[in-house]
């Protein structure tokens, strides 16, 4: 997923830079949001039909949502740690940090809640920590506990840092990084809708 | 608001029950959906006059904001359930080195 998210990303630069005509341009910018609602719509879906998720929901309880407390929490204090270090306003920092991973659509929201410059620095920061969290997962499942692996991954740990999960946890874990990575990509649009609306 | 609605459709149709087939088409069309957004995100990005100049500050900006929340997520979960959930003991090394 990453190869194509980096390839369609270089490839559309290229050809908004080079090829496209400011129509075209102008096309794929009004093609955009239906792409994400055609997204949002294929995801419920997903999440509809796993009854896994809803029988684990029911056995693990509100424990389950210790994890993605954490996650949000630190992804708050990570965010407003960062107003120190970058050019962008409280505000701004915390919707960024809040993508949780979750790239394509913090991307999308911040372009259209604090324009383009904002939505690609979304972009790339939650790029960066899918990225950052196959690496780090190795790590975190040494030096911290096995539900720990969860928390760099975010909203990502329901599909594609799934197979690190599944290589560097257990199965219960691995059914807990399903349920969280749910839980957490709920959680994405809400905050980030949240914060633009205070 | 209008995506969480709309996500909420689709979860409702979800749940109700789909053919199998239906499924696999149904993750099909989730990569091309993600792939078509961030490609439009691309052209929009290209198309800036000042992209290069940005994309070096957005580089710095993007950095932070991966490595901080990495780190205060990793601290919060592991102090969360170090309290709260039941103990697991480490994986040892040598099963990662297969």
């Amino acid at each position: 997923m990453i190869a194509i998210a980096v390839s369609s990303l270089v490839l559309g630069v290229l050809c908004g830079r080079y090829l496209f005509s400011p129509e075209v341009v102008d096309f794929f910018a009004a093609a955009e949001p239906w792409a994400l609602y055609a997204l949002m719509f294929s995801v419920g879906i997903s999440v509809g039909a796993n009854r896994l998720i809803f029988h684990k929901l029911k056995e693990y309880h509100v424990k389950i949502l210790v994890i993605p407390l954490g996650i949000v929490l630190g992804s708050l204090a990570g965010g407003a740690a960062g107003s120190l270090l970058t050019g962008l306003g409280m505000r701004e920092n915390l919707a960024v940090a809040m993508g949780m991973g979750w790239y394509s659509l913090s991307g999308v929201l911040l372009t259209g809640l604090g324009g383009a410059s904002l939505g690609s620095t979304a972009f790339l920061a939650n790029l960066m920590r899918e990225i950052f969290s196959f690496m780090v997962i190795p790590l975190v499942a040494r030096w911290f506990n096995e539900y720990t692996c969860i928390a760099p991954a975010g909203a990502t740990s329901e599909d594609t840092t799934l197979p690190m999960m599944v290589k560097y946890t257990g199965e219960e874990v691995v059914v807990m990084s399903v349920l969280n990575g749910v839980i957490c990509s709920l959680l994405v649009p809400v905050w980030i809708n949240l914060l633009y609306a205070v | 608001m209008l995506t969480l609605a709309i996500m909420l459709a689709g979860g409702v149709i979800g749940f109700i029950g789909l053919p199998k087939r239906v499924h696999a088409v149904n993750l099909k069309v989730q990569v091309a959906c993600t792939a078509l957004l961030i490609f439009a995100m691309g052209v929009s990005l290209g198309s800036r006059e000042d992209f290069f100049r940005e994309l070096a500050a957005m580089g710095w900006e993007a950095l932070v904001l991966s490595v901080l929340p990495i780190v205060g997520s990793t601290i919060c979960v592991y102090f969360l359930t170090e309290r709260f959930l039941p103990k697991k003991e480490k994986r040892r090394h040598d099963r990662h080195r297969r």
